[in-house]
């Protein structure tokens, strides 16, 4: 994973990509305990081609010189398949702009905040995506009043009952 | 325990990450040469 985040970091240093943030269960990492996962989620805006559509052909160009294989979404760098994904809105926009730093062996990389992860979470709203959120709630690894504010902010208030209904019953939730 | 584990550093999980990773990967290979071999088998049989 070092390597991964060497090259990821050496390709935004290169001006392959801006700023990025990682998410999903990597992300989540950094505040809970460790969950198997085979991908790494980099969440980063895309550069936009001449057609003004979104392109990873940049990205992909940048890591297949350097030996990185393309494996079905992912590309396989420093032996991690990395899915790139171009924040979709507002919500992970935020997320990457607002991205805590980490430390991993002396190579610093970026994770969205807790309370970010918890909206994507909800909004996404498979199975796991929700344990993970009662993970976050149950180990109190997330600053509540930002996150009910995010949730409002972000159109996400009727999923949050709907969620709180369903799986914080009995609980302060 | 899941406290404990959580208020591990970044590096320290990412250790723990890449374990579980390796073991799910071997997991897979196994039972994907194990499946292997009951076909290889069951083509032999189906030939006698």
């Amino acid at each position: 994973m070092k390597e991964t985040l060497e090259i990821i970091n050496q390709m935004q240093a290169d001006g392959v990509i801006g700023e990025y943030a990682i998410g999903g269960a990597v992300g989540a990492m950094l505040y809970l305990e460790p969950a198997a996962t085979l991908d790494v989620d980099v969440f980063v805006a895309l550069p936009a081609s001449r057609s003004g559509l979104l392109s990873l052909a940049p990205i992909y160009e940048y890591l297949k010189a350097r030996g990185c294989a393309e494996k079905e979404e992912h590309i396989v760098i420093g032996g991690w398949p990395v899915q790139f994904i171009s924040p979709k809105d507002e919500l992970e926009r935020e997320a990457v702009a607002e991205a805590e730093t980490a430390d991993l062996e002396g190579t610093q990389t970026r994770i969205m905040p807790a309370e970010h992860l918890v909206a994507i979470a909800l909004r996404t709203g498979r199975s796991k995506d929700y344990a993970r959120i009662v993970q976050f709630l149950e180990q109190k690894t997330v600053d509540r009043e930002k996150l009910e504010s995010l949730i409002r902010k972000h159109g996400l208030t009727s999923k949050w009952d709907q969620f709180k209904c369903r799986y914080l019953e009995g609980s302060r939730g | 325990m899941r406290k404990e584990l959580a208020a591990l550093s970044f590096s320290e999980k990412v250790k723990i990450l890449e374990k579980l990773r390796d073991r799910s990967l071997a997991f897979a290979e196994t039972r994907r040469n194990r499946k292997e071999m009951d076909v290889a088998r069951s083509v032999s049989n189906s030939k006698k």
